[in-house]
């Protein structure tokens, strides 16, 4: 039973990082980021392409998190004139982009096929591993957040104009934001294929990068310790969903489907009554000349 | 205060998970199913746990594996690779099940069946047929057969049925490219000509550029597989796009028919054979007895119900354990025939060597008109 435990603990705290990554684009700068899903993607292919040419681990594990911030400086480029909505597409597009190519380009990762990824076999190390990151993370994210950088990005997200007139550049700030973040996610999504054990595009869907935006605005867009807790509480619901399910007793189609409608209807009764999120953001007053 | 709020959360999920295992009675046997119950082709999937709960029902009904019970608990994969794993991890870990009965793609076959062998369980698949799965032996094993062998046996079908040119749709997945590649090639091998191939995307609410591209192409015939919404909204797009050439497919009995009158004499091809012997009549019966109102089922019934009787005679000879399971299971194939037909495993456990019969759609259904030696 505790191998359950830890396997959910090690879960949550890969997709935390994921959710502290996001938070660092969309929280703390404003970059709507709708292809959060793609960095972890790279990441995960590069373990497992390492693994498919009989590299060491940790070549899959330098690769992911060399090749995610990479990917994420030629994705910015083209957008970094945009408006936030054209952000939003151009992400969402690179990350499906990235999916399809992989899908329908066997000759890369096996197609719809996938790779197996060596699995780690210590679950207990496996946690551990997720739990160090998710912490190096949370560490890195609110280094930025509470310096002279962070209230720099929380400038450039309430007024890009404003930051600019400060002489600023906000594409800068973007460009080291996105790096920082996306080899966060890089890295996330190497241990993710070494923990889940195989890769596969139906891994890598839209629908992933928005369970990490739910759990951004659950927890409390902008606040690192709110969007731990909102990834927390996505996964541990999804997990003791199961349970409430098994002591039912009902027919397990109906069950199925009511966790799922139980499971959203708690995100919108949330969303409802704490629309801020649950560890909503503080207000900061900054002398300008700190910044 | 922080950190206490995270550490309450992840005890509190603790605390949840050690309550369901004492649940399990100590005069039952529990067993394992994992299902796409949510998600994607959730009727396939729903009808392999159906053929799973019948089996169960006929051997509880019976009295059991030596006076014990069979407890099925049913896990949702919302056909996900994560929810695979944690549903299984669930099941293995919390549940204490020796076994579990999965129906899904290779995609969450593949992690499942790697955590069953690094864990000693055992892992019964219903409905992926990568050839990847070969590699878990003593821990995965098969009652869908590989794809080579039904595609090698449509390819050549097509081929005696007089087509010359074919064009092949599929979703773009491990079965539905496997069984394209193996066709193919057979008909090929035959003197044939594949004149275009089309791998679409799944869950799009919209084919008419992929059927448009074979429409263009002209083929004689159109070879594919296909299961669920897909399958009907293919068939949809064809119809209203004009197509009406012959319609050959490896296992037509899981389409999902669009319209009766337009399929009518168009659809056929390389089934499973064991459908029509007295199992799986039987368990035709049992189905429409346990569910009145429902429609025609799959045939993933048949393979979830021959999933569950198999693992039971195994349990029966060998005992409750994972390694006993997984050292009976061989032998006891041997002299089981099922609703799927007679099963024959290689050394790996995986299916081959199934009773294939030629079947048509023909006022409204699927008849067999003929068998593959």
């Amino acid at each position: 039973m505790i191998d359950f435990a830890i396997y959910a603990l090690t879960l949550v705290a890969i997709w935390s990082v994921m959710a502290i990554s996001l938070n660092i684009q969309f929280g703390m700068t404003g970059l709507v980021n709708f292809g959060q899903i793609l960095p972890f993607a790279i990441g995960a292919y590069a373990a497992a392409i390492g693994v498919q040419y009989d590299l060491p681990w940790w070549v899959g594990a330098v690769a992911g998190l060399v090749a995610a911030p990479i990917a994420g400086i030629l994705v910015i480029l083209p957008a970094g004139r945009s408006s936030q909505d054209y952000w939003a597409l151009i992400t969402l597009g690179a990350g499906e982009i990235f999916r399809l190519t992989m899908l329908n380009v066997p000759s890369i990762a096996g197609g719809a096929d996938g790779v197996t990824v060596s699995r780690l076999p210590d679950r207990t190390l496996a946690a551990g591993l997720a739990v160090a990151l998710c912490v190096v993370a949370y560490a890195v994210a609110q280094q930025i957040g509470n310096g002279p950088f962070g209230r720099m990005l929380r400038v450039i997200r309430e007024d890009e104009t404003l930051a600019a007139t400060l002489g600023r550049s906000p594409m800068s700030f973007r460009m080291r934001v996105t790096v920082v973040s996306w080899a966060m996610a890089g890295v996330a999504g190497v241990l993710y294929a070494h923990v889940i054990g195989y890769v596969a595009p139906t891994s890598f869907l839209v629908t992933d990068t928005f369970l990490v935006w739910t759990a951004v605005i659950l927890g409390g867009p902008g606040r690192n310790i709110g969007v731990v807790i909102g990834a927390a509480i996505l996964i541990l619901m999804s997990v003791s969903t199961r349970f409430l399910a098994e002591w039912s007793g009902l027919p397990s189609d109906l069950v199925a489907n009511l966790r799922l409608a139980v499971f959203g209807l708690i995100l919108v009764l949330m969303f409802l009554f704490r629309p801020a999120g649950l560890f909503p953001e503080t207000k900061r007053v900054q002398n300008v000349d700190g910044l | 205060m922080k950190r206490n709020l995270l550490n309450a959360a992840v005890f509190a999920a603790a605390a949840i998970v050690a309550q369901p295992g004492a649940l399990l009675a100590a005069d039952t046997i529990p067993v394992g199913v994992i299902a796409n119950l949510t998600g994607q082709d959730v009727n396939t999937s729903l009808q392999m746990a159906r053929g799973v709960e019948l089996a169960a029902d006929e051997i509880n009904a019976a009295g059991g594996i030596d006076g014990k019970m069979i407890e099925l608990i049913v896990e949702d994969s919302e056909y996900k690779a994560q929810e695979a794993l944690t549903a299984a991890t669930k099941l293995y870990q919390v549940n204490q099940v020796p076994a579990v009965i999965m129906f899904g793609g290779s995609s969450l076959m593949i992690p499942v069946g790697e955590l069953a062998q690094q864990e000693g369980k055992v892992l019964i698949n219903t409905s992926s047929s990568s050839a990847k799965l070969g590699d878990y032996p003593g821990a995965l094993f098969s009652i869908l057969p590989l794809d080579n062998i039904v595609g090698k046996e449509l390819g050549q079908y097509v081929y005696d049925k007089g087509a010359r040119s074919i064009a092949t749709i599929v979703p773009n997945n491990t079965f539905g490219t496997g069984i394209a590649d193996a066709a193919g090639a057979a008909f090929e091998a035959a003197g044939g000509k594949i004149v275009r191939k089309v791998a679409y995307t799944e869950g799009q609410p919209d084919y008419r550029a992929d059927v448009q591209a074979i429409i263009a192409a002209e083929p004689d015939a159109l070879v594919g597989v296909g299961y669920g919404d897909d399958s009907r909204t293919v068939f949809k797009n064809a119809r209203e796009l004009g197509f009406d050439a012959p319609w050959y497919a490896a296992y037509p009995s899981i389409f999902a028919v669009e319209n009766e009158e337009w399929m009518n004499g168009k659809l056929s091809g390389v089934d499973n054979g064991g459908y029509a012997n007295d199992g799986g009549a039987a368990v035709l019966a049992a189905y429409k007895a346990k569910w009145p109102d429902e429609d025609e089922p799959l045939a993933h019934i048949y393979y979830g119900y021959d999933a569950m009787m198999v693992l039971a005679k195994a349990i029966e000879a060998g005992g409750v354990e994972s390694a006993e399971i997984a050292a009976a299971l061989p032998s006891v194939v041997e002299s089981y025939v099922g609703a799927t037909g007679k099963i024959v495993w290689d050394d790996r456990g995986q299916r081959i060597d199934p009773p294939l019969d030629i079947i048509e759609y023909k006022g409204g259904k699927f008849e067999t008109v003929g068998t593959i030696d």
